[in-house]
């Protein structure tokens, strides 16, 4: 199968290219696992313009029937892109990791981004077992529980404040000497010594643990002292890498992996190439911007087909 | 039809927290393949706690049962698979 777009992603990105698509009446398929994009998880969404109080789930809901009441768009979920090619001269040839393959003449990368881990000894093998990386959902399962919370950007004051209605005590580690977040989050959080302690300029080494995690040795950074916490629940929140890799061959990125486009009209170094949103190396990683620039980018694909054809 | 048949010959298990949204993603699409399933709660039941975290070696939420496969997390086309659903 052939077509003129394929859109990879499912979050606001993604689903505001398929919509602009559909209505410029361009071949489009979408692919994504799941519709909503990384604020799926979140509690609410305050600053979904147009809409003063949404949850993830509620936002990823509207997304996902918005693109679906399109005609003429197509629509795979449940799979991903798992490599990307040179089809001919000017196109390209995707193939999901459940097999499938779908040719196209322009490509739009929304693929946002993930988790990024720690990289210290234990941490992947003591993963879902004490490490975790989506505290709003498991953060229920730490009740009455010592934990620690990697990262004092606004996801890891978060995820501290999530934990103040279960566990016992809540150890925030930052590798700086003052808290990134949010002032109205980082006020709760100060306000609560008895349950949270933060401790500054520290770096984790190692996650221990056997079948369950025990605990952590960090470093403090202004005297090398090498510490140990004992906790049963570690919540890593130290930022997101770009799910960039699949075009790795073709373009530009930078050195923290993001695409890096032209901010006008979101095209990538790779003619037939573009990309949108967290992927990017857009300043603000934001839903609504993401918006905005999966439309620039498919307004710009489409001149882009128009011209082609010609 | 043929799903509640295949469903009731594979007793289906969802372990959640109030706060799981791959739970509730789960959930949907159960309730889309008329796939009936025990919901159980992990955050109140400290039991089912136990029965979960000693069948999947993990804490994470959901973990889905199907018949005696334990499936970590939510996977639409692998555990559709083990529901024989397309």
């Amino acid at each position: 199968m052939t077509y003129d777009l394929i859109i990879l992603g499912g979050g606001p990105g993604g689903v505001a290219a398929g919509v602009y698509a559909a209505r410029k009446k361009i071949k489009t398929l979408l692919i994504t696992d799941v519709f909503g994009g990384q604020s799926l998880v979140s509690d609410d969404i305050q600053n979904w313009i147009g809409t003063p109080l949404i949850s993830g789930f509620d936002l990823a809901k509207n997304l996902e029937a918005h693109v679906r009441s399109q005609e003429g768009i197509d629509i795979r979920e449940g799979d991903l892109a798992a490599r990307v090619e040179r089809a001919n001269e000017s196109g390209f040839r995707i193939q999901t990791q459940q097999g499938e393959i779908f040719d196209t003449r322009a490509l739009l990368l929304t693929t946002g981004s993930r988790h990024r881990k720690l990289g210290v000894p234990g941490e992947k093998e003591l993963e879902g077992k004490g490490v975790v990386y989506c505290a709003t959902c498991d953060a229920p399962l730490f009740k009455g529980k010592r934990v620690a919370v990697v990262g004092g950007g606004n996801s890891g004051l978060e995820a501290v404040v999530d934990l103040f209605s279960y566990a016992l005590k809540v150890y925030l580690l930052h590798r700086r000497d003052s808290l990134k977040g949010d002032a109205v989050t980082r006020e709760k959080i100060e306000n609560n010594p008895d349950q949270a302690t933060i401790l500054y300029n520290v770096g984790v080494q190692e996650i221990r643990g056997d079948k369950w995690v025990t605990g952590l040795t960090y470093k403090d950074n202004k005297t090398g002292e090498v510490r140990t916490l004992d906790v049963e629940g570690i919540f890593v929140e130290i930022g997101s890498s770009p799910n960039s890799e699949i075009v790795a061959d073709f373009v530009d990125r930078n050195k923290y992996g993001e695409i890096v486009v032209d901010p006008k009209t979101q095209r990538s170094s790779f003619s037939g190439i573009w990309a949108a949103g967290d992927v990017t190396d857009c300043f603000y990683k934001q839903n609504n911007i993401s918006v905005g620039d999966a439309v620039k980018a498919v307004l710009n694909i489409n001149t882009f087909l128009h011209n082609s054809n010609a | 039809m043929v799903n509640q048949k295949i469903a009731s010959d594979n007793r289906v298990t969802l372990y959640t927290t109030p706060t799981c949204v791959y739970c509730k993603i789960a959930k949907e699409f159960f309730r889309k393949h008329n796939i009936s399933f025990r919901e159980v709660d992990v955050f109140a039941d400290l039991d089912a706690r136990e029965e979960m975290f000693s069948k999947s070696h993990q804490m994470g939420v959901p973990v889905i049962e199907i018949g005696d496969e334990i499936f970590v997390g939510f996977d639409r086309a692998i555990v559709a698979r083990a529901l024989r659903i397309s």
